[in-house]
């Protein structure tokens, strides 16, 4: 080494040192900042947290104090760790402005301090659902529930719904797809009245509790055929179906439109007096999307329901697959609209042992009725009367007109077809479990047996008359736009 | 890149300075097969010398002339070969010249050259001497026969079959079991759904040897059951190389057909990657994309629906040839004046071809649930038309140099794959099927797969002088894609009255973009020493290496929705996005996502694998060869992934998992193999192992990955099902153990009889979920124990025994015969039970799938290498195996043999046999490819069935 060369390194050593000792005489103070932002947060609101920006000199550590102007703090002292305090609060109950001041203090003694002002708002009007109910729930009138994913009623466990709710389903489809499920065990008391039947529809539909209290039923803004926009309900049972999957006395399956890696899609028992609730004026509109091709949600689904449930004013609007759809189960349903369904309007499968009493389908895009026999040993009927059935209008035209397998097992009576096309028919009169009983289609006499594939039984005549008492579905949407009036 | 100048300069030099010519060739034991380093090489009376390279290689250069080669090594006797012809400007090869054992008389031996290049034989001797039961083709070989690729050549291995003309399988057992790893590296397939690797991307001209294990020894990784498969690139080619091949091929079903089916791609297809026509519209990916009910304006949900590309219908177009060619050259030239050498290997080749399937059937069965009924009825039959067509572009290249005791290799490629597939189908749905609404569509599907990948190798071997040291490390990164962009589906529903989109029908079209990325990085070393035990050689091996593999996956999945009714005067795909038709016109179609934010069916998942062995070989008694080696691999496989409820919201219930162990294990992998010499040409083999399966990626997770075309669905195996299924997916282990007995004859000739007995714990299996019925879903399951065992006759023998005129055919052929069998679980027994058919007796026993009872492969063979003739007539099929478990409702699927027959020949003609021109047909007995629903006493139905054709091709191809 030269001699140059050690002087540049001692001046380089003295340089540094120089620099440490200025360092040593003075430390940066503390600086605190709020958010700019206000937080809007909900009256009573719980849990919920500000972040204050702190920068403490490196060589220092610091202690804050936090304290609150109409809120609640929950964590006002603490050491600082990092660059940021997280100060936790609860709103307080009333509305307005409030704030929350930070200070913080160094070793040095050295301090600064910050506000976060926060807005405290009237309590949501609207509750996002993401999770499952999982203990006993009321949803009341005077909010808006929006259905953020599939949510389920799980076993033990009673959702009830005011009269006047209106429920609100988020969009998509697929994985994406939004529901209520009440699983096997879960109970759902949607109990409205004709006065104030409760709502399950789309968030695109701009309808309100108050539009429902004010007797306005029928949507603002979407068409009577907008379907597909979200999921529908689905209501699982431990009633007997006759299904394929036997395992031992026991059958239970996967319903429909829930992925099977969903357990609370099992459904079906051996309790035919199962009770999974009371379902009362409901109207469940623009629903149905699709899960996978031919594997959608129908607008009320009914799996392995008992007979201890009770289900009856229920109107589906344009639901992207069927509209009522039992799979077994016992459960009986009376006074029913279907409107504008993008498949069936009326499917059963599984040997459902119930009875639908009076009814109205009006054109859905499959079938008017799709009514499948048993798939397992368990062989039992169902009985569906008094209906009336619009196949078709300007605009919109069904499939056909009843569709039943060859196991098929139903006792239909007092049905009255009108709207009826060339090409729409019954497409079986062989099966040896299908009765025909006050069956009326409005058509010329002389050309009966166009609608009917094979030889025309006895209980298929030609007529005029509704079979359906439209009286007690005034309340319903369809009602209310004119689509029941010539029944 | 200055080795690669070296290397171009290297090219120019040997053409300039052609006067002289090069004598090469490698010197190996006789006995033993190892390569002989150090050996001294003289020209007798000249002064021109050398020594063989670790690799036992010598290159020398020489006037032309006729010279007698003199070889020497001590403990050796001295070989020399008379009648070495060297010609300017070319090559005289003297492989695997073998130096005998020094005995009590120090004879020298005494051949021609003209013998040494005839006998063909060296990977006879590796595969008499190998630890492994193992088999192969060598680069001598397969220029013999005038393969041009290495599925061709593959074929010829006795116990390998070809499945789809390019995956190769071993002993019957499925690609679950096989493996394949170039340069004994791992690399991904370009399908990353598969274990093994494509084959038909390997010109043969470079490819030094395959080699195919049917056995582990502590040294292979230790994920193979059935066969590990390795192919050598070639680092030092022994002649210069510089080949230009065309063909063609020609199928009288697929080509120039009118009904061709395809769709308007995009300009760059023919290079096989899409160039953006097919790309995700720009704020697709969006939590809430523009639809009527998103509150974005009127203009916005149009022009966005108007960026998703409008074709959504296959149209009729002419298809041509096959068509393919491909550019080999390489080259190994002496550096400066040392004897050191750089070898340089370079291959392209681009493939298209058009495949028309004119009979497509798909079919969803199902049993009926009255006992008494053993027929099968149908849910869903779907038939039609599919055309398809591939673009390959593959690229490999290899510089390679070594001194007398190192070696250095960098080798890269890049593959380029892209395939369009258009279809037209007519679906029958049969509502009284159970869980099946009945309805008839048609749809029309659209699809495009786009592969690629990008590997590179970076390999030293030293070997320290004669001490018998030797270091190889190897380092190997590869990168790949499979991308599915704009797959589309647009299915209408015909109704007696009319024809329109049904949701709950045929569905409502729909689009999917599928991406996967991977990343695979190999470090590895292996270091051997060669000693003396007993006074004999042995061989101590021991190294480690570590893997680590990542994963990228991800599916969007889009679906038209109509904002109203719809009315179609005029029902066909075209129709379906024209302005007309979108929002807030006529049927006021949009867009609707179905997509979670998070996405359930994205994942990553990532692999580190850590692995040490030692293995040693010894002859513990005269005779007896030992081989024992113990391996451990620690595997630690980890998943990102959430399933459906977490996604849509619920993260209570919802599973969710962050980078969290899916899999985690210390496995040691105890290998023993002896083999006892009954004599010179007869061996006696027993081995015994543990190997091991491990669940993939995608089996691992909480993927639901539909089938655009079939509406199949894939469930990873995260997803619990009470009752029947914990969500628990392990490893399969497997105790393996072998006897075999082999006689060697000359000329190649050979003759096996194998018996085999491997033990599976937890055998991974793809079943049928019984519980969800609308639409035909599958998880892998572990499905209770398996064992099997098998016997093997393998024969490759000349057909002189029968005349000495027929000397020039030759019978290779090898039979497996297998029985396996699953002890069933409790759960499917039952439920098998439950569906018992009357008269029908449920065993809790079943077949194992992916096994076939039997594979025969056999092969006819003529070659005339004088007057340049090569013909062979193969064929090969594989029994009636188990492809998926059906459970229930469902009976079990079975793969039927497909009975492949395929001819070749080939010809070389011109002045030193340069040209070759080659016929090939495929397929001559024009069987279909199909699998069945079998149930007991039941018409098999159908579940998958394509018309593959019988096809016909010509190649030429020419060496400069």
């Amino acid at each position: 080494m030269n001699f140059k060369s050690l002087v540049f390194l001692l001046g380089a050593f003295v340089l540094f040192a120089t620099s440490c000792d200025d360092e040593g005489a003075m430390f940066d103070a503390p600086m605190v900042s709020a958010p700019s932002a206000v937080a809007n947060v909900e009256a009573g609101a719980t849990g919920q947290s500000v972040v204050f920006t702190v920068s403490i000199d490196a060589d220092l550590t610091a202690s804050y104090q936090a304290s609150g102007t109409g809120v609640t703090v929950a964590n006002a002292s603490g050491t600082v760790d990092g660059s940021s305090v997280t100060i936790n609060y609860d709103a307080g109950t009333t509305a307005g402005a409030a704030s929350i001041t930070l200070t913080v203090t160094d070793s040095e003694g050295q301090s600064d301090e910050a506000t976060a002002v926060i807005n405290i708002g009237a309590e949501e009007s609207t509750v996002l659902l993401t999770s499952n109910i999982s203990e006993n729930t009321t949803w009341t009138a005077d909010k808006t529930y929006i259905l953020g994913g599939r949510i389920t009623v799980l076993d033990g466990v009673t959702l009830t719904i005011e009269p006047g709710t209106v429920i609100k389903g988020q969009a998509g489809t697929g994985a994406n797809a939004t529901a209520l499920l009440v699983a096997r065990g879960g109970m759902l008391m949607a109990e409205g009245t004709a006065e104030l039947p409760i709502i399950f529809t789309s968030v695109a539909d701009e309808i309100t509790g108050e539009d429902v209290a004010a007797g306005n039923f029928g949507s603002p803004n979407l068409d009577s055929d907008v379907n597909g926009l979200w999921g529908g309900i689905i209501v699982l049972g431990k009633a007997p179906i006759s299904a394929s999957n036997n395992n031992g006395d026991l059958s239970e399956v996967q319903i429909e439109g829930i992925p099977t890696s969903d357990a609370n899609g099992l459904y079906g028992g051996n309790e035919p007096g199962d009770n999974s609730g009371v379902i009362r004026y409901i109207s469940i509109r623009h629903g149905g999307t699709n899960i996978g091709a031919g594997n959608e949600i129908n607008g009320l689904t009914l799996g392995g329901v008992g007979n201890g449930t009770t289900i009856e004013h229920v109107e589906v609007v344009a639901n992207q697959d069927d509209g009522v759809e039992w799979f077994g189960g016992t459960v009986n349903v009376s006074n029913v609209v279907v409107w504008n369904a993008g498949d069936d309007a009326i499917d059963t499968d599984q040997s459902w042992a119930g009875t639908l009493d009076n009814f109205v389908v009006v054109t859905p895009t499959g079938h008017c009725f799709e009514l499948d026999g048993p798939e397992g040993s368990l062989e039992a009927g169902h009985t569906i009367q008094n209906g009336s059935i619009i196949a078709s209008t300007a605009d919109r035209v069904s499939e056909d007109l009843i569709n039943v397998d060859d196991n098929s097992i139903v006792a239909l009576k007092n049905l009255f077809f009108t709207g009826i096309m060339e090409g729409q028919k019954i497409n079986r009169v062989t099966a040896a479990g299908v009765t025909f009983e006050g069956i009326e289609f409005d058509v010329d006499a002389a050309t009966l047996a166009d609608y009917v594939n094979g030889a025309v039984p006895a209980g298929v005549t030609a007529g005029t008359s509704p079979k359906a008492d439209v009286s007690v579905l005034g309340w319903t949407w369809a009602a209310q736009a004119g689509g029941l009036d010539n029944l | 890149m200055r080795l690669f100048l070296l290397a171009v300069l290297a090219l120019f030099c040997t053409t300039v300075f052609a006067q002289t010519g090069t004598i090469r060739g490698t010197v190996i034991e006789d006995e033993s097969g190892f390569t002989v380093i150090g050996a001294n090489i003289l020209i007798k009376d000249t002064s021109k010398g050398t020594v063989t390279d670790l690799d036992g290689a010598f290159s020398l250069e020489v006037a032309p002339g006729t010279y007698t080669l003199n070889i020497s090594y001590i403990g050796f006797q001295d070989m020399a070969i008379e009648e070495v012809v060297v010609t300017a400007g070319e090559v005289t090869l003297l492989n695997e010249l073998r130096l005998v054992e020094a005995g009590l008389e120090l004879e020298q031996v005494v051949v021609t050259a003209k013998a040494i290049r005839t006998t063909e034989a060296a990977l006879m001797t590796i595969k008499k001497k190998a630890p492994a039961m193992l088999d192969g083709i060598s680069s001598a070989r397969m220029q013999l026969t005038g393969d041009a690729t290495a599925v061709e050549a593959a074929k010829r291995v006795t116990g390998v079959s070809i499945e789809g003309g390019k995956y190769i399988y071993v002993r019957g057992l499925g690609d679950r079991y096989s493996k394949t790893t170039l340069n004994n590296v791992d690399i991904p397939g370009l399908d990353p759904d598969r274990n093994t690797l494509q084959m038909d991307i390997f010109p043969t001209n470079l490819i030094d040897n395959i080699v195919v294990s049917k056995n582990f020894t502590a040294d292979m990784p230790a994920d193979f059951t059935g066969g590990l498969l390795n192919v050598e690139t070639k680092a030092f080619p022994d002649e210069k190389i510089f080949n230009l091949s065309v063909s063609t091929s020609f199928n009288p079903d697929m080509h120039f057909n009118d009904d061709y089916l395809g769709y308007e791609g995009g300009n760059t297809d023919f290079l096989g990657y899409d160039d953006g026509t097919r790309a995700l519209p720009q704020g697709a990916r969006a939590e809430n994309i523009p639809t009527p009910i998103s509150g974005a304006s009127q203009q916005e949900v149009t022009d966005f629906i108007q960026e998703f590309n409008p074709t959504l219908g296959a149209q009729r177009q002419s298809s041509l040839l096959d068509f393919s060619a491909g550019l080999s050259l390489g080259n190994q030239v002496s550096v400066g004046q040392s004897d050191n050498k750089l070898g340089y290997i370079f291959s392209l080749s681009y493939k298209t071809d058009y495949k028309y399937y004119d009979e497509v059937t798909y079919g969803e069965f199902q049993r009926f649930s009255d006992p008494d009924r053993t027929d099968l009825r149908y849910a869903t039959i779907q038939e039609g038309q599919m055309g398809e067509r591939n673009f390959l572009v593959g690229a490999l290249g290899g510089l390679a140099y070594k001194t007398q005791y190192s070696k250095f290799r960098l080798t890269a490629m890049r593959l380029q794959n892209g395939e369009s597939r258009a279809a037209q189908f007519r679906i029958d749905n049969d509502g009284e099927a159970v869980g099946q609404s009945g309805y008839i569509a048609e749809s029309d599907n659209l699809e495009y797969n786009e592969r690629s990948l990008t590997n590179f190798l970076l390999n030293g071997t030293h070997v320290l002088g004669a001490s018998g040291w030797e270091i190889d490390w190897r380092l190997s990164p590869t990168f790949s894609t499979s991308d599915d962009p704009d797959i589309r589906k647009t299915a209408f529903t015909q109704t007696a009255v009319d024809t329109s989109f049904i949701a709950g029908a045929g569905g409502n079209p729909s689009r999917i973009w599928r991406s996967l990325s991977e990343v695979n990085a190999v470090a590895k070393f292996d270091i051997t020493k060669k000693y003396k035990f007993k006074g004999e050689d042995a061989k101590l091996k021991f190294g480690a290496s570590h893997t680590y593999k990542q994963r990228d996956y991800e599916i969007l999945f889009f679906d038209i929705q109509f904002f109203g009714g719809q009315d179609w005067p005029n029902p066909t795909p075209s129709e379906v996005l024209t302005e007309g038709n979108i929002f807030p016109n006529g049927n006021r179609i949009y867009y609707q996502s179905g997509n979670n934010t998070p996405n359930p069916n994205a994942y990553e998942s990532n692999v580190n694998n850590t692995a040490v062995y030692v293995s040693n070989e010894f002859d513990p008694l005269p005779n007896l060869k030992a081989i024992i080696g113990v391996r451990a691999e620690n595997y630690v496989q980890r998943h990102t992934g959430r399933d459906q409820r977490f996604a849509s919201g619920d993260i209570l219930e919802g599973n969710n998992l962050d980078n969290e162990k899916v899999l985690d294990a210390l496995d040691f992998f105890p290998s023993a193999n002896f083999i006892y010499s009954l004599s010179e040409q007869q061996n006696l083999r027993a081995a015994y192992s543990r190997t091991i399966a491990r669940p993939s990626f995608k089996e691992l997770s909480f993927a639901q990955i539909i089938d655009p075309i079939t509406n199949r669905i894939f469930n990873g195996s995260l997803f619990e099902y009470a009752g029947s299924w914990d969500g628990n997916l392990s490893e399969t282990r497997i105790n393996n153990l072998d006897l075999r007995w082999e006689l060697f004859m000359e000329g190649g000739q050979l003759f096996s009889v194998s018996a085999f007995y491997k033990q599976f714990d937890n055998p991974i299996e793809l079943v049928r979920i019984p519980e969800q019925q609308t639409s035909t879903e599958f998880q892998p399951r572990n499905v209770g124990d398996g064992q099997l065992y098998g016997v093997e006759l393998e024969f490759r023998k000349s057909m002189n025994f029968v005349s000495e005129a027929l000397s020039d055919f030759g019978l290779s052929g090898n039979v497996t015969f297998v029985e396996s069998r699953i002890d069933m679980t409790a759960t499917e027994f039952n439920a098998r039970k439950n569906f018992e058919r009357t008269g029908e007796t449920v065993e809790n026993t079943r077949q194992m799938a992916g096994q076939a009872p039997y594979v025969v492969n056999a092969g006819l063979t003529y070659t005339n290498r004088d007057k340049g003739w090569d013909a062979g007539l193969f064929y090969n099929v594989k029994g009636e195996t188990l492809q998926i478990v059906g459970v229930g409702l469902y009976s079990d699927i079975y793969y039927e043999p497909f009975h492949a027959l395929n001819f070749s020949l080939n010809k070389k003609i011109g002045k030193n046999q340069n040209t070759s021109i080659d016929f090939k047909v495929s397929n001559i007995l024009n069987d279909r490819v199909e699998s069945f629903y079998q149930s007991f006493e039941a018409t098999p139905e159908i579940f998958n069935s394509i018309n593959p054709g019988r096809s016909f091709g010509l190649g030429l191809s020419h060496r400069f």
